[in-house]
């Protein structure tokens, strides 16, 4: 059975399109039949972070509007042969498709793949609501900051009012000595806020810039906190049970006791 | 007298407003005109659906209604009629149409009439009732939730609330921690309340014309 998971945030710059191309490479790593679909179309990356972008001919528009076959614009991956990706268009916007279109499409790829994974562009507008009109699930993306919490909250709620159910949620770039000093949310004080499940927390991880910016993702790099972060999430959305590591506990047990003597006081708006 | 004139009905569906089928035009519009300038802060942003049972109207008497919930910003959902050519009218004004049954069903429009709301209110959404409600959840920074009666929140309140949101300054609103940004209650309104976040259980109702905290224990509900 095919499953076609949206990941979506509302604010942007949390990490979409990095969690995209980590989880579909974690799930074809696994041995899946994956395919990522970038569907932020004008704002095309998800091929850079992939190191796809040379490869591309025919995109995400090119199908819907029936220049092409769905065959001729998937992308194989580099790593491996079971993962492909569909990429944006560059040079259209997001009115050149519409929800119908997506779902055609999301069914479509249902045919040939385990997994269809759709980045989805940051807002609430049309191009959200096309992202998650084929899904069957929605992985919202939030870092513990006051702002991205809000618009993560924003974002579930429509995300219910679709019928999509619960959606998971992974929080992403955990700094866990800034929260064990109280100067960031902690999972716990985001869970409260957002009371949905929780399917990965991801630490902050500085080689997450450069494995970006190389077109290599995290996954591949089994020294990266991030890459095995993401790879346990992926194991937790083929159905495994993986203990998810409370990050606070990687730090020193002086750094914790220090962490919980200097903890101050939180502002009580967020 | 306006009540007379016209009752407010429904809750989960959408707001319903029935206008007095007999009473001359002119009166009904006044007294809509009465009623959503008193009940403003109740009808702001509201849905509604307009109920004109027997009564034949012409484009005029449309147009002047339809000005009057544009002016309260209200978005008229739809006009349901039992004349056909009131919903004729309608229908080439550009406003939804549907037919009303005969026999009217089950009405609900006793304040007593209370909802029960489990899940968390999210930012941007917006919960209104016509009577009490209880909301089982949070009511998360960017939502909002309205009522005509009191409001209950097993959870935490980071929204705005407004209770008695029709003009009924004895209601009250409590919560397990009651940190709104705006919170109002009948025609008072109160702003949120310095730094400090609380957590414990609270109510909030209205004292000499002014809202007034109290911790759920020893607060006496007038």
């Amino acid at each position: 059975m095919s499953r076609v998971i949206t990941i979506t945030s509302g604010k942007g710059g949390v990490g979409k399109t990095t969690s995209t191309a980590n989880l579909g490479t974690a799930l074809a790593m696994q041995g899946a039949k994956v395919a990522v679909v970038d569907a932020d179309i004008g704002l095309r990356n998800l091929d850079v972070v992939m190191g796809l972008e040379n490869r591309i001919v025919y995109d995400l528009v090119d199908v819907v509007e029936g220049r092409c076959r769905l065959r001729q614009a998937l992308i194989k991956d580099k790593h491996f042969s079971d993962l492909y990706l569909l990429p944006a268009a560059q040079t259209r916007d997001k009115d050149a498709v519409g929800p119908d279109d997506m779902i055609a499409l999301a069914n479509q790829l249902r045919t040939e793949f385990d997994y269809v994974i759709i980045d989805s562009p940051a807002g609430i507008e049309g191009g959200f609501r096309n992202a998650i009109a084929g899904a069957d699930e929605v992985l919202i993306i939030t870092t513990p900051e006051v702002s991205a919490v809000r618009d993560a909250d924003r974002i579930i709620g429509l995300v219910e009012a679709a019928e999509k159910g619960s959606p998971q949620l992974i929080i992403n770039r955990i700094k866990p000595r800034m929260v064990n000093r109280g100067d960031m949310m902690s999972t716990e004080d985001v869970l409260q806020i957002l009371a949905i499940d929780l399917i990965g927390a991801i630490p902050d991880d500085e080689t997450i810039v450069t494995s970006t910016n190389r077109g290599e993702v995290a996954v591949l790099d089994r020294t990266s906190r991030a890459g095995r972060a993401f790879s346990d999430v992926a194991r937790r959305i083929a159905g495994e049970q993986v203990p998810m590591p409370t990050l606070e506990d990687e730090q020193g047990v002086f750094d914790r006791l220090f962490g919980m003597l200097a903890r101050r006081p939180r502002g009580s708006e967020r | 007298m306006a009540t007379n004139l016209l009752a407010i009905k429904g809750s989960r569906d959408g707001l319903r407003l029935v206008l007095d089928a007999a009473a001359p035009w002119d009166a009904v519009v006044q007294g809509l005109e009465a009623q959503l300038e008193r009940g403003s802060a109740f009808f702001h942003g509201a849905r509604i659906t307009v109920e004109l049972g027997e009564r034949d109207i012409d484009d005029d008497e449309l147009g002047q209604m339809l000005a009057v919930l544009r002016r309260h910003r209200i978005e008229a959902a739809g006009l349901a009629s039992r004349s056909r050519s009131s919903r004729d009218t309608a229908r080439s004004a550009g406003v939804a149409v549907r037919a009303m049954p005969r026999v009217p069903t089950g009405d609900r429009d006793d304040r007593s009439d209370a909802w029960l709301v489990r899940r968390t209110i999210r930012s941007g959404q917006v919960v209104r009732h016509h009577g009490n409600l209880t909301i089982v959840g949070d009511i998360n920074a960017g939502s909002e939730v309205v009522a005509s009666g009191s409001i209950i929140v097993w959870g935490r309140v980071r929204g705005v609330v407004h209770a008695g949101a029709l003009g009924d300054s004895s209601c009250f609103i409590g919560a397990l921690s009651l940190n709104p940004p705006r919170l109002g209650i009948g025609d008072v309104l109160s702003v949120a309340r310095g730094d400090r976040s609380r957590s414990h259980p609270e109510v909030a109702q209205v004292v000499d014309g002014a809202i007034v905290f109290g911790a759920w224990e020893t607060t006496r509900l007038r």
